[in-house]
């Protein structure tokens, strides 16, 4: 699997050198602390690994077919991560910077809206709840 | 004829994670997903806003379930 990985996603290995790329661009969803108001204390990812990782495949190929990109990439993680891990990267490459802003916004939108891929947050209570699903943060182009 | 029937995220506390299951030939994807709420109506309201993949591919409402497929319900996604 390419783009579903449980291990730790390092940021600095990542930025490619390629001669015909003049602009990267690299989006992190990172842990944080809080969400709708609780304090969260790590979070739980779960996927239907085979299928989202084939997804996440399709999104890359009609991505470049949108754009013209020197490099794309997204790995999302799974597992129990805590606060400041890295859940997910989307690093996107390509002669001109606009190109790679807007590819790699389509990418972590429809990663996030399509992609089976879901969190459980633990909170500082001890309460646990599996969030509710991508309802109010993708704005689809 | 047999299915199997895979459960993600927030329906795992209503069913276990896989399955075997006994369906009707014939039957579509919203059938199945009735099917399911009635067995755990607790799960309904999950059940209802889930997409269903038969053998990794996102299927329509109306697709009717092969035998043997390897099927899973999908509550909304919350990747990112």
């Amino acid at each position: 699997m390419k783009h579903i990985t449980n291990l730790h996603i390092d940021i600095q290995k990542i930025l490619p050198s390629i001669p015909k790329m003049g602009g990267f661009v690299m989006f992190t969803g990172i842990v944080r602390d809080t969400n709708e108001g609780k304090t969260v204390t790590h979070l739980e990812y779960e996927a239907y690994s085979e299928l989202a990782d084939k997804m996440i495949s399709t999104i890359i190929e009609e991505t470049k077919e949108k754009w013209e990109l020197q490099y794309v990439n997204c790995v999302h993680r799974l597992g129990n991560l805590n606060v400041g891990d890295i859940a997910v990267i989307v690093t996107t490459g390509s002669m001109h910077r606009d190109e790679a802003y807007k590819a790699n916004r389509y990418i972590i939108d429809r990663v996030k809206h399509d992609v089976p891929i879901w969190k459980k947050e633990y909170y500082i209570d001890g309460s646990s709840e599996w969030s509710k699903g991508c309802v109010h943060e993708t704005e689809q182009s | 004829m047999k299915v199997e029937i895979l459960y993600f995220a927030a329906l795992k506390d209503f069913f276990p994670p896989k399955e075997m299951v006994e369906i009707d030939p014939n039957v579509s994807v919203s059938q199945l997903k009735s099917f399911l709420c009635n067995q755990n109506p607790n799960a309904s309201k999950i059940i209802n806003v889930s997409r269903v993949s038969i053998n990794q591919n996102i299927s329509k409402e109306n697709e009717i379930i092969p035998e043997n497929a390897i099927i899973a319900i999908l509550p909304p996604s919350s990747g990112g």
